[in-house]
């Protein structure tokens, strides 16, 4: 009996053991590199799942890794903005009030300044002292109900919400369509909103027009909406399609992606509409109309490709996403790169970045010091490694900088 | 031929009818009880001679229905009393009736257990990795059936809050939907929000049989981690037992159990309870939940203002039991609604103000079982049908912080646009299970479950989105087939085989999918001696997505519909011993290791904030998990008045996917995936729980019992995210603390367990618990319950 016993027990052990053995791999420990830039970093292994935050010194070379480093962000996808010289963490929720985590750094550390909630995160953009938010509606509201932007004013300075409000999302688009906004930026002291005009699901039938709602600040009034017929609509889903440069002259591109449903197939599925090149249009500084003395079509200029997502690098100059106009899409973000002189009005591509094909996904909240010069811009290949890219735009090349372990870069950001 | 041999057998079965129904049978029923009056619940009662006998009742009573009428020697057989026999004559068509005083007996035992051996008792000796609870020794406590699983060794009961909050049962790392649950071996998928683990009372079970990884192929499932049984047993067949509680959080709940059954076997069973509780229990907030409230409410705790949970259920049976040719066939219906207020999402970061959920379950069901059919032959039928709905009213035009004020907005809906939007699972459920007795150590068994699901829905905002609705139906068929060998005391094995079918259209008519998954499994025990029992099982297990992981539940779940059926290989290993040191002092240990290895895991994992709602969860197929643990029982008692126990539970369930999925190329990355190996996020790994019980008989009064129970409950902290991911620590990364929980109890019964008032403290340290990262579970509490209890022994 005794020794059934031990046998038995011996078993146990052994299956205990069995559970235990198994190791993974040596791997190289990277240790914290503290700094000044602050990188955003979403784990690859399961997906929906939010960023950590790593700092680094240096974006041009040397390694940084989340496994075992790093500040764990809650939630699923976060946008970063820098204001005031702090570093806020937003989470994105159509619904939801977004939780927000303000960082400074303290001896090259993330350091907590304060949390807080306010609405959600969806379009945002520093303001004066402030960030302004707004929640934008999908589709007509049930019937009796107003379909409305709602927004919300958080100060930089005390990190808290200090008004909210609603105004009419139908009434910009000027054609029954909401106009959703793609993002908003301050323009003197206005607040400019560039919208594309959905119907629900994200399509239009006014795939030819271009729209910037113009709204008062700090009363957040609806004072009217700049049009244009040149181009299809400015900006993109999540995209930034304006970039103000020094003079105060304020550019806007458009992808020429407006979609519809296609009526060949049952499914619902996108079907390019527009018949307006992808182009770029600017508002002179002082002004609220589209300055129809200047047209930048971009596609002859690029030989046949749209213009993305950019990155303002100062003196009238851009780091430019670009997408072969036959590839073109409501959600597909050009691999290539372009540098974008809108003065001058020339594209000139970019060597050194990886090829398309080695590409994943490329960051669409980068860094640059604006010195006319620089940018860096994160890089996901499809090997599964991640480095953060820096671009010279007076040689028009790429060279590889920092290596960025755990998981696919969301945003480079850079703070005192 | 076939149709030949299906008359022929009903002309045999005919024939039993027949012939049973020429001789009238006997019955025979009564009471034990102890010299001191007290009731003596499972002790054996046996005809020597003949295949008839009984156990008694946790109040002593006993009844052998259908004896054929001649003279019997009657043999009473209960652990720590003097074995007594009795000589008796029954006549065709008696009642016979005897009772018996038994004396309790000093002497060496033949069968040493640290209590008398119940059903549950004799539940946990199978050779299946099994916990049986005793639900009636927990009849006076207010626990629903969720929180007294929470004390089985392996198990983890996960709730997001207060009574009626939902609730997430792990068992060795399999959690959610890879544990089905079942009453009386239905399966209660169907069932709806109204009829759950969560708000079902302990009293309405006899026991909870929990099945760890191997599930048996009579409870006809395509389970893949475990299965949990209710069973409700037959009880009383005149009775009432009802019970009343009142506590903290307003919270009230009643049960009331009754059947009466007349001397020709019409019987009606009610089973009614009902649960209401405010949930206004106190939270801590975080700075950040503070900033928007009003400046004169800010606080660091805040009491929650929008969390009421009421459910009421009916459940009722008509029909006949004890008959030659049914045991039971009962025509029943189960009638039952909740109500659900959501204080936040899934974090306190969404606070809600009138956001709420409604339910109901109506649900005709039909019963019949009739064991020994011919003699060796047991039949078991059951089907129902769920005509209830589930829906969530969001139609508030406000937001709301912890302050609970209403700030009005023109736009409608706590999220975005609103809802309020019912739908209609329609389930059918049907249930065969014939078993055969071969001679006295073969038994053969075949067990169908076909389930229908047909969703419909309507959406009372979006009237427009109802044109947009695709078919959504699901059909499975769970075929069984076991066969099993027993030696009583010397060893038994079971070998059976599943046969899964599913047909269903997910997204159109034109998206049929038809699949079939095959499963087997075997359970082997052996009896060193009758006290040390080794066992082993294992079973290629197979699971089904679910309908609601398919379509979602339009709430907080989305549903996925290009899930793959998940595979697992179960193994566990265990040795079950009782011992003693001496008469006074005794011992019973289990201990379990397990082993699970899982392809295309279906894990549920939180998406945020991208669709209308706030935060939701989906389901996602992960290529491999491995769950490798430990978990051991023990139990002590010294006389019959004092036990002591404990269970530990150790387990890693390991990530064993290798590549990542990268979305933007739709492939798998070539690299090793960096949580390659890690543990799976956001599950707990090591706990227990011990508790301490001392009775008192006689206390105040004869025939009157006081007991004092303590129970304690221990998880450690587990991580949110990957452990090997981000700076491990408090500031930097996400986790679930450390849960140490101290209930106590005081349980006083009068006049034989017919008056019972028992006050029960939870949570006494009165320590912020949570199970789920960042949800507050309520602190320290006291209920206070009455329960009346009769059982007339007349038939």
């Amino acid at each position: 009996m005794k020794t059934t016993f031990t046998k038995t027990l011996l078993a146990l052990a052994f299956a205990g053991v069995l559970s235990s053995c198994d190791k993974k791999s040596d791997r190289e420990v990277v240790p914290p590199n503290p700094g000044n830039y602050i990188i955003a970093v979403t784990p690859t292994a399961i997906a929906s799942k939010a960023d950590y935050l790593v700092t680094t010194a240096s974006l041009d070379t040397g390694k940084v890794s989340i496994i075992g480093n790093g500040t764990e962000q809650a939630g699923l996808y976060r946008y970063y903005v820098t204001a005031n010289n702090k570093f806020f963490s937003m989470l994105y929720g159509q619904g939801s009030p977004g939780a927000v985590t303000v960082y400074g750094i303290t001896d090259g550390k993330l350091k907590k300044l304060n949390d807080f909630t306010s609405a959600t995160v969806h379009a945002f953009a520093p303001v004066n002292n402030d960030i302004l938010t707004i929640k934008v509606p999908r589709r007509i509201a049930a019937a009796g109900t107003p379909t409305v932007y709602e927004w919300y004013r958080v100060s930089t300075v005390t990190n808290e919400e200090i008004a909210k409000g609603t105004s009419d999302a139908i009434a910009p688009s000027g054609n029954g369509e909401i106009a959703h906004l793609s993002w908003i930026k301050q323009v003197g002291n206005k607040v400019f909103a560039p919208y594309f005009s959905i119907y629900n699901s994200f399509f239009t039938k006014f795939p030819d027009e271009a729209g910037i709602a113009v709204f008062s600040y700090p009363e957040m009034q609806y004072e009217k909406t700049i049009r244009d017929t040149r181009t299809s609509f400015i900006g993109r889903y999540f995209v930034d399609g304006l970039g103000l440069v020094e003079n105060g002259d304020c550019y806007a591109f458009s992808s020429s992606v407006a979609a519809d449903d296609d009526p060949a197939t049952t499914a619902v599925d996108a079907k390019m509409t527009s018949t307006k090149p992808s182009a770029i249009t600017r508002i002179k500084a002082g002004t609220t109309e589209f300055d129809q003395t200047y047209f930048f079509n971009f596609e002859t200029a690029s030989n046949g490709y749209v213009i993305t997502n950019w990155l303002n690098i100062g003196q009238n100059k851009f780091i430019a996403n670009i997408e072969p106009v036959a590839t073109k899409g409501q959600y597909v973000t050009g691999k290539r790169l372009a540098i974008v002189d809108v003065v001058n009005k020339t594209v000139t591509p970019v060597n050194g970045f990886p090829e398309a094909s080695q590409i994943s996904s490329i960051t669409t909240t980068n860094y640059s010091p604006k010195d006319g010069k620089t940018g860096y811009i994160g890089v996901n290949l499809i090997n599964s490694t991640t480095y953060i890219y820096k671009i010279d735009a007076s040689t028009a090349t790429a060279k590889q900088g920092v290596k960025v372990e755990g998981g696919n870069i969301t945003a480079i950001q850079h703070i005192q | 031929m076939q149709i030949k041999n299906f008359l022929l057998l009903g002309i045999l079965c005919a024939n039993v009818f027949f012939s049973k129904a020429q001789t009238e049978q006997a019955n025979l029923s009564g009471r034990l009880i102890s010299s001191a009056g007290e009731p003596i619940p499972a002790a054996s009662v046996k005809l020597q001679n003949s295949r008839h006998g009984a156990i008694s009742d946790q109040n002593g009573y006993y009844k052998i229905s259908n004896v054929k009428p001649a003279s019997y020697i009657l043999q009473v057989n209960a652990i720590g009393f003097k074995l007594q026999k009795k000589e008796i004559k029954l006549l065709a068509g008696e009642n016979g009736s005897v009772n018996f005083t038994l004396t309790e007996s000093t002497e060496q035992m033949e069968t040493v257990t640290v209590l008398g051996r119940t059903k549950a008792q004799e539940v946990n000796r199978q050779a299946f990795n099994v916990t049986a609870i005793d639900a009636t020794k927990l009849y006076n406590t207010t626990l629903d059936i969720s929180s007294a699983l929470d004390r089985v060794a392996g198990v983890r009961v996960r709730e997001s809050g207060g009574v009626g909050s939902n609730f997430n049962l792990s068992l060795n790392g399999f959690s959610g939907r890879h544990v089905r649950f079942f009453i009386d071996g239905i399966p209660m998928d169907n069932m709806g929000s109204s009829f759950q683990i969560n708000n079902i009372p302990i009293n309405v079970a006899e026991r909870v049989e929990v099945y760890k990884g191997v599930v048996p192929m009579w409870l006809g499932s395509d389970a893949l981690g475990g299965a949990v049984n209710i069973v409700t047993g037959d009880k009383h067949r005149n009775y009432l037992d009802a019970s009343y509680s009142y506590g903290s959080f307003n919270t009230h709940r009643s049960v009331i159990n009754t059947a009466v059954t007349s001397k020709s076997g019409l019987t009606l069973q009610l089973s009614a309870f009902q649960n209401y509780s405010d949930n206004n229990y106190k939270i801590q907030i975080e700075q950040l939940l503070q900033n928007n409230m009003a400046a004169d409410k800010k606080s660091a705790t805040v009491r929650r203002f929008h969390d009421v949970y009421h459910n009421e259920t009916l459940i009722a049976n008509v029909g006949i039991v004890g008959k030659s040719w049914a045991d039971n066939l009962l025509l029943g219906v189960t009638l039952g609604q909740n109500y659900k207020e959501m204080q936040n999402a899934a974090t306190p970061i969404a606070v809600y103000g009138q956001l709420h959920r409604r339910g109901n379950i109506v649900m005709p069901s039909l019963k019949y079982k009739k064991v020994d059919l011919i003699p060796g032959l047991d039949v078991t039928l059951n089907a129902n049908y769920n005509l209830g709905y589930e829906t969530t009213i969001d139609t508030a035009k406000a937001d709301y912080d912890w302050d609970g004020i209403r700030d009005g907005k023109p736009s409608m809906g706590e999220n975005e646009n609103g809802q309020h939007r019912n739908y209609w699972n329609n389930n059918g459920l049907a249930t065969a299970m014939v078993s055969y007795k071969l001679g006295k150590n073969h038994g053969l068994a075949i067990n169908n479950v076909f389930s229908t699901f047909d969703r419909k829905q309507k959406d009372l905002l979006f009237p427009d989105l109802d044109a947009k609705n695709t078919p959504k139906k699901m059909d499975k068929n769970v075929l069984g087939l076991g066969y099993s060998y027993n030696v009583d005391n010397k060893w038994s094995l079971n070998i059976f085989g599943k046969h899964i079918l599913l047909r269903s259209v997910v997204n159109g008519e034109n998206n049929k999918e038809s699949n079939y998954k095959i499963g087997y499994g075997t359970a082997l025990a052996y009896y060193v001696k009758p006290d040390l029992q080794i066992r082993g099982s294992y079973e290629l297990a197979n699971r089904i997505p679910e309908a609601n992981e398919v379509f979602g539940n339009l709430e907080n779940f989305q549903g996925n519909p290009s899930l793959k059926p998940e595979k697992s290989n179960n193994l566990n290993l265990g040795i079950i011993y009782g011992f003693k040191i001496n008469e006074i002092n005794r011992f019973s240990i289990t201990a379990n290791a397990i082993y699970r290895n899982a392809s295309d895991y279906i894990y549920t994992h939180i998406v945020g904030g991208t669709g209308p709602r706030r935060e939701w969860s989906t389901s996602s197929n992960r290529q491999g998990v491995r769950t490798t643990g430990f978990d051991g029982e023990i139990r002590y008692s010294y006389k019959n008045w004092l036990s002591a126990g404990g269970t530990i539970t150790y387990q890693k369930t390991k990530n064993l996917q290798k590549h990542d999925w990268d979305p933007n190329t739709g492939k798998y990355s070539e690299a090793i995936s960096w949580a390659y190996l890690d543990q799976m996020p956001n599950i707990p790994y090591f706990f227990g729980n011990a508790d301490v019980s001392a009775s008192f008989k006689n206390a105040f009064g004869k025939g009157n019992n006081l007991t004092v129970g303590y129970n304690m409950l221990f998880v450690d902290r587990f991580w949110l995210d990957w452990p090997s991911f981000g700076n491990p620590t408090e500031e930097d990364k996400y986790s679930t603390a450390v849960q140490l929980t101290h209930d106590v109890n005081f349980v006083y019964s009068m006049k034989n367990g017919k008056y019972n008032i028992s006050l029960e403290a939870r949570n006494i340290a009165d320590k912020p618990v949570f199970d789920n990262f960042a949800l507050q579970k309520p602190g320290r509490g006291f209920y206070l319950n009455f329960r009346y209890f009769i059982n007339k022994s007349q038939r």
